[in-house]
């Protein structure tokens, strides 16, 4: 038990002022600055990757012009110089972007007046604003990334926003920083479970409540437009998601994994790009079979495309279907998307294709890459049979010594000129655009489908992960009996690519991204971290209005509707917090008083009897000198306890079992 | 003092300032700030924060996006931790004033209060303010105690209250404003300024009225001076030393002779009521010191002759509040605006 020493503290001098409603007005701690310095640091510090270099130098700068100026080693900023600087960070952020609305231009706009704020904060109020703005700065990082790490990394910065918000109100500053951040832990560990009640039960309303503009966002990675040689075999090198497929059945088997992205069906010498024309699905007539059903949750790609297995047999929200089977989505997809599609693996196509469009698919440009068309055109005469065409071509990459590869060397001018003829080392992408020129030369009609080829199932969570380095090219080839048919140029050169992925296909130029290749032990791990992210957006990223319902209709407790939701949350809510209550309340509550106290009492309470009462603001001293003026017996006695009592409480006699007995007879001997 | 936010209008205030006192007793020795002296209320961060908070959620609905769902519940339940930790940080303090001395006009009374509480928990920043002077801060360990001293100058003699202490917490994080109002009815005694005249000392030799044979006040009885210990009675002090600059002395004696005195309002020849009253403080602490029997004659009002601490007091209670009405400041806050 601490010993109490009161602690004199003299209330400020009299005939100032200074109402109790100003209290913020009062000059800040200095260790309140530091502490909000360090508090804003740590929350930009993550986006100093998503921030132009100058913005985090000022914040660099600021921060330790105020740190500095805090240890009196530098003045204040002057106003005039500190509006200068505002009104030229505003401009700076509108050259950098040429706006200062939107996610970068405002975060951009929003961290430079921060920092700035900081050379004229002076006051406890100001500490107080820059807080909140530290807090503020915690939802722009989930406009860039919404991931599990991401959301760790924001918790502790919660904790030490609100270990800074404590030491600012704190006003003692013998406090460790530890201490501080464990009582701030302590709190946030406390609203974890009212912010999962909030979470689940809040009624969620669907948006978006006001337009949002779509906003080029660099740095996803993903599909892009056009192929031209070297896109895809960059994309290869990452391990990222592009996204997980839960099978409502049986997953297909991998050489039918084939993810439809963009359809490019203009050439122009180098490239292969996406017709303008985004005709919908009306001509779509054919024949299908083989369906299966399953839930796609894609990854952002700052695209448009909704990928799905060839053929999609059906239309989902918020997007249309292209004549040649794209899914492209209405808006880009920005942040995660999840829906549930059907694919029907069997199917005939186009088989009464436009006229038009058969004739924009056997365009090419004449005037390069002169031996492939000569080699197309020869073919044409040789053979009636379409047919017959493009096995000769495939048993021509099988059998006359062509390279599957990441690394094809570079090729500039009639680039597929020189990798058919000279180099025959590839990459799925020229595979597939020297076939389909080939094709076109041969007065057959093709077209490059870009997307993903097949993907890794998951042991622990039973679904398929299809990364970006699944990544693929194919083409497609129009007969008049079948309409457009699936080749894939790169499964005669290296079947092992489609049947067993890319790091069988090349094990000595890639290292593998997938898990079963791992040690078991580890694999295992990856495979539930894997999970694990996989939930997280099924179940936090994805939970909308939609999957609340679902969601509390499955729980079976008789949520309905939304006065229900409120109903429960209130429960629940005052469940947790009386629960904290009573904890605390164990917790917190007076230790038993010690053996002495209860002998004290005892002696006060036959004292009472007489007339006696010890007033709270008497010491036991000041009582026992009234008792000495008064008519009590056994005045020696009660000398002694006093006495007694205070050797056990303050003095050496502490935990002394001799002393305490004493006390005890003394005490029981007290016969008034 | 405005402690309810300024959009409350005054007249709402002032009723709600008046429902808080008959709420608040005042109280002799301790009060507990038990829920029922509690407030609580949003400070302007508060508000603030609030409105921080459902510009986020408005977002959040909008962009859908979840993790801004995640941070607005997060932040909405730090706020709700921390109405209830606020609340609990003043919660069972029991705030105790110690029996304040007595001090003669012109100086400064002193209150002290003492700040404990059972509970192993700490509590931090416990504002302490009085009238519109500046808070003081105070930290209480876990079962711990600390004293905030108060010190008013006294303008007037009489019997002084302090107005209501105001005892408020924004721990932990400044969004809440807890408070309670702590009056105590303990009044502190303002003497008069004590004015020694050696020509009254002479009077009051002439006043005596012989029922002793003793003609001399400075007897043989008088055996010297030495310092004054603390918890000495005061009647044993030397105030003619003391009036003279030395400092409190402790007079020894010897003799039990007692002479007796009328320290007399109409004794006293001229001045004001006041100087009247600094005169028979005066002679009182004489008198006392002298270890004579006196008595005290007011108007209207006869102290019979006696000695003895608990009759000094008597003596000097019914001059300090001689036609002087107690000052009760009470919890109006518009008082000293």
């Amino acid at each position: 038990m601490p010993t109490s020493k009161p602690r004199p503290r003299t209330l400020g001098a009299p005939n100032q002022n200074l109402p109790i409603r100003d209290i913020p007005k009062e000059v800040a701690s200095r260790s309140g600055i530091f502490a909000v310095c360090f508090c804003f640091l740590f929350s930009i510090a993550p986006h100093f990757f998503n921030l132009p270099l100058w913005v985090s130098g000022i914040v660099i700068a600021s921060l330790c012009w105020r740190i500095l100026e805090n240890l009196d080693h530098l003045k204040p900023v002057p106003k005039w110089l500190l509006a200068t600087m505002v009104v030229f960070g505003g401009l700076s952020v509108f050259a950098e972007y040429w706006t200062v609305v939107g996610r970068d231009a405002g975060l951009a706009l929003l961290t430079v007046m921060t920092s700035f704020k900081f050379l004229e904060s002076r006051s406890h109020r100001d500490l107080l604003i820059l807080v909140f703005l530290c807090y503020f700065l915690i939802a722009t990082h989930f406009l860039f990334s919404q991931s599990i790490l991401t959301a760790a990394l924001m918790l502790i910065t919660l904790i030490v926003i609100t270990a800074t918000l404590i030491t600012i109100n704190q006003r003692d500053d013998r406090v460790t920083i530890l201490s501080r951040l464990k009582i701030s832990g302590r709190m946030v560990a406390m609203s974890i479970p009212l912010m999962l009640i909030l979470f689940v039960l809040v009624p969620r309303i669907p948006g978006p409540l006001w337009g949002i503009t779509d906003e080029q966002r660099g740095g996803i990675t993903g599909l892009s437009n056009t192929m031209s040689p070297g896109k895809i075999s960059n994309l290869i090198r990452s391990n990222e998601v592009a996204f997980r497929v839960d099978f409502t059945g049986l997953v297909p088997p991998q050489n039918k994994l084939y993810w439809r992205g963009p359809v490019m069906s203009m050439f122009n010498g180098h490239s292969w790009y996406r017709s303008k024309r985004n005709r919908i699905s009306q001509f779509n007539i054919g024949t299908y079979d083989e369906e299966v059903e399953y839930t796609v949750t894609l990854e952002p790609n700052g695209e448009h495309w909704l990928l799905a297995l060839d053929i999609p047999a059906q239309l989902i929200k918020d997007s249309r279907m292209t004549a040649d089977f794209q899914l492209i989505s209405d808006n880009e997809i920005n942040d995660l998307r999840r829906y549930t599609v059907k694919s029907r693996l069997g199917y005939q196509i186009g088989k009464y294709e436009l006229l038009t469009y058969l004739d924009l698919t056997s365009r090419f440009p004449r005037n390069n890459n002169k031996r492939t068309i000569a080699l197309g055109q020869e073919l044409s005469r040789r053979y009636q049979n379409p047919e017959d065409i493009v096995r000769h071509v495939l048993t021509m990459f099988r059998k006359e010594g062509y390279v599957y590869t990441l690394r094809p060397p570079i090729l500039v001018d009639n680039e597929v000129d020189r990798f058919l003829f000279d180099s025959k080392r590839g990459f799925c992408e020229n595979y597939a655009g020297s076939f389909a020129l080939l094709m076109r030369a041969a007065g057959i009609p093709s077209r490059i489908v870009a997307g993903y080829q097949g993907g890794e199932y998951s042991e622990v969570g039973n679904y398929l992960i299809v990364r970006q380095s699944d990544a693929h090219a194919w083409t497609e080839v129009w007969f008049k009996q079948r309409g457009w048919v699936r080749v894939d140029p790169t499964a005669a050169v290296s079947p092992s690519r489609i049947e067993q992925g890319l790091d069988v296909a090349l094990p000595n130029e890639v290292s593998s991204f997938r898990i079963r290749n791992r040690n078991p032990l580890f694999g295992k791990l990856l495979y539930s971290w894997d999970k694990l992210q996989h939930d997280w957006n099924d179940w936090v990223l994805n939970y909308d209005q939609h999957k609340q319902g679902d969601f509390l209709r499955d729980l079976n407790v008789g949520i309905e509707d939304w006065g229900d939701m409120v109903f429960a949350l209130m429960f629940m809510l005052l469940l947790v917090t009386g629960s904290y209550w009573l904890a605390s309340y164990y917790r917190e509550r007076p230790p038993k008083p010690e053996a002495y106290e209860i002998y004290f009492n005892k002696l006060l309470k036959k004292l009472k009897k007489q007339g006696l009462d010890k007033k709270p603001s008497e010491d036991s001293r000041e009582f026992l000198r009234r008792i000495d003026s008064s008519e009590v017996n056994q005045k020696s006695q009660l000398a002694r306890i006093v006495d007694l009592y205070n050797l056990l409480k303050y003095g050496s006699a502490r935990q002394n079992a001799l002393a305490l007995n004493n006390l005890r007879s003394l005490v029981n001997s007290i016969k008034l | 003092m405005a402690l309810i936010s300024p959009v409350i209008p005054n007249s709402v205030r002032r009723r709600i300032d008046q429902w808080i006192s008959t709420r608040n007793p005042p109280s002799q020795g301790s009060i507990v700030l038990e829920s029922r002296r509690l407030y609580i209320l949003p400070t302007r961060f508060g508000y603030l924060f609030a409105v921080m908070l459902l510009f986020l959620f408005l977002a959040a609905i909008n962009y859908q996006n979840s993790m801004a769902f995640v941070l607005v519940f997060m932040l909405s339940a730090l706020a709700i931790i921390s109405l209830w930790q606020t609340h609990k940080n003043l919660l069972g303090l029991s705030v105790s004033l110690k029996t304040p001395r007595p001090v003669f006009n012109g100086e400064s009374s002193e209150f002290v209060f003492r700040f404990s509480h059972a509970n192993n928990a700490f509590r931090y920043a416990i504002g302490v303010q009085y009238a519109n002077q500046p808070p003081a801060y105070l930290t209480l360990e876990p079962e711990a105690s600390a004293e905030a001293r108060l010190k008013i100058p006294s303008h007037r003699r009489g019997q002084f209250k302090p107005r209501g202490l105001y005892v408020f917490t924004r721990y932990p994080t400044g969004l809440f404003h807890a408070w309670g109002w702590l009056k105590f009815d303990l009044p502190v005694l303002i003497y008069p300024k004590p004015v020694f005249d050696s020509v009254l000392q002479q009077t009051m030799v002439a006043h005596h009225d012989g029922k002793t044979s003793t003609s001399t006040i400075e007897g043989d009885d008088f055996a010297g001076l030495r310092e004054h210990r603390v918890g000495e009675s005061l009647r044993h002090i030397s105030w003619k030393a003391y009036a003279q600059g030395k400092g409190l002395l402790t007079k020894t004696f010897q003799g039990h002779a007692r002479p007796t005195i009328w320290i007399d309002w109409s004794g006293i020849p001229d001045g004001s009521t006041e100087t009247k009253l600094s005169y028979m403080t005066a002679l009182v602490f004489l008198a006392e010191n002298e270890n004579l029997e006196y008595g005290v004659k007011l108007p209207g009002q006869t102290i019979e002759q006696q000695s003895g601490t608990a009759h000094r007091q008597e003596c000097l209670h019914a001059i300090a509040t001689f036609r002087q009405q107690d000052f009760n400041q009470d919890f109006d806050p518009d008082a000293n605006q």
